[in-house]
């Protein structure tokens, strides 16, 4: 994401699947496909705060200490 | 010969307060060039994507934000959300006809806008230790010398319901504190608290282009809030949490299905 603050790529992707998987211009599709691993990613976004609280943890440092400036 | 147009599905991508053709060298999600299709004053950037396609990789979830960011860079931007596929421009046509009023008034509300995130995640376990140490030094059933099952259990509820509306409150306190630091700074805002127990608060404001800076400036303030909190900043996003579309897709529900089958008995 152009200006991401968030220095993870792995938390950029859980905010990134947390906008557009069900907001922004919601419309009926003329066709259902499915995203790989789709109930993966949906059980996943449930547990977005458990996935970013751990790997919080992994990393050992907090989110406001880990940041990177905007480029 | 195979006409290539019927072996294709065509990708929403967004729409666009544009209704010209678009120059450009992005490529979307299947390999074409994305192109904008034109709908009275707006339009929709679509690219081609195979007929064969049933499931997609995650990495097509980045290249949705990235298509999308590159083209908020030139036009105002309505994100579609992701996988969003038609069979033919004349399906897209139709719905570009039933939204227009919306698209309309979501690209003059959102223009020159962007969203930024802030995530705030607390212990709520510490938390919880914290106020039942409090609680039980004003607890007056603490003083209860009947140790029966029925008290013992009528006090663990009491406690437990007594814990969670102190939690509640403090919840609310510290979002007051952080919300008034950015509320000033944005023109909308959509707060989420204790969506789950350690998620304090799930925040999106919408924030005008040029005090994008304000902003993040502030999240630097915001950081010095006293707590033991963990902050998750991110942005400048697409508007994907302001959309507001007063036409209601045509999904049928299952009460609807069962009134077209005749039965009128719900």
């Amino acid at each position: 994401m152009e200006g991401v603050i968030t220095k993870s790529k792995d938390v950029t992707l859980l905010e990134i699947l947390d906008r557009v998987l069900d907001k922004g211009v919601v419309i009926s599709g003329d066709i259902v496909i499915s995203l790989a691993d789709v109930d993966l990613i949906y059980v996943g976004l449930k547990v977005l705060v458990s996935s970013v609280e751990t790997m919080e943890r992994l990393r050992g440092e907090p989110f406001a200490g880990a940041q990177e400036e905007p480029t | 010969m195979i006409d290539q147009k019927t072996q294709m599905k065509i990708y929403a991508h967004c729409i666009v307060d544009h209704s010209q053709a678009i120059d450009n060298d992005i490529e979307g999600m299947g390999g074409t060039p994305i192109y904008n299709i034109p709908y009275r004053d707006i339009g929709i950037v679509v690219s081609h994507i195979d007929k064969q396609t049933k499931d997609v990789p995650k990495e097509w979830v980045l290249k949705h934000e990235e298509i999308t960011e590159k083209l908020m860079e030139n036009f105002n931007v309505l994100p579609m959300r992701f996988l969003t596929v038609f069979n033919n421009e004349k399906d897209i046509l139709g719905m570009m006809k039933d939204y227009h009023n919306d698209f309309r008034m979501n690209l003059d509300r959102l223009r020159n806008k962007v969203e930024f995130g802030l995530k705030i995640i607390w212990s709520a376990e510490e938390m919880r230790r914290r106020i039942i140490n409090e609680v039980d030094k004003v607890d007056d059933l603490a003083s209860l010398k009947d140790n029966s099952l029925a008290k013992s259990f009528m006090k663990e509820k009491i406690e437990k319901y007594k814990v969670d509306k102190v939690l509640e409150k403090e919840a609310e306190r510290y979002i007051v504190v952080i919300d008034n630091i950015f509320n000033k700074l944005s023109v909308e805002k959509k707060l989420q608290k204790l969506t789950t127990e350690n998620l304090l608060l799930n925040a999106s404001y919408l924030v005008e282009k040029e005090k994008q800076k304000d902003f993040k400036e502030a999240f630097e303030r915001a950081k010095n809030t006293p707590g033991d909190l963990k902050y998750l900043f991110s942005g400048p996003w697409p508007p994907y949490n302001f959309i507001v579309l007063t036409k209601k897709p045509d999904i049928f529900t299952p009460l609807e299905i069962l009134k077209t089958m005749g039965n009128t008995s719900f």
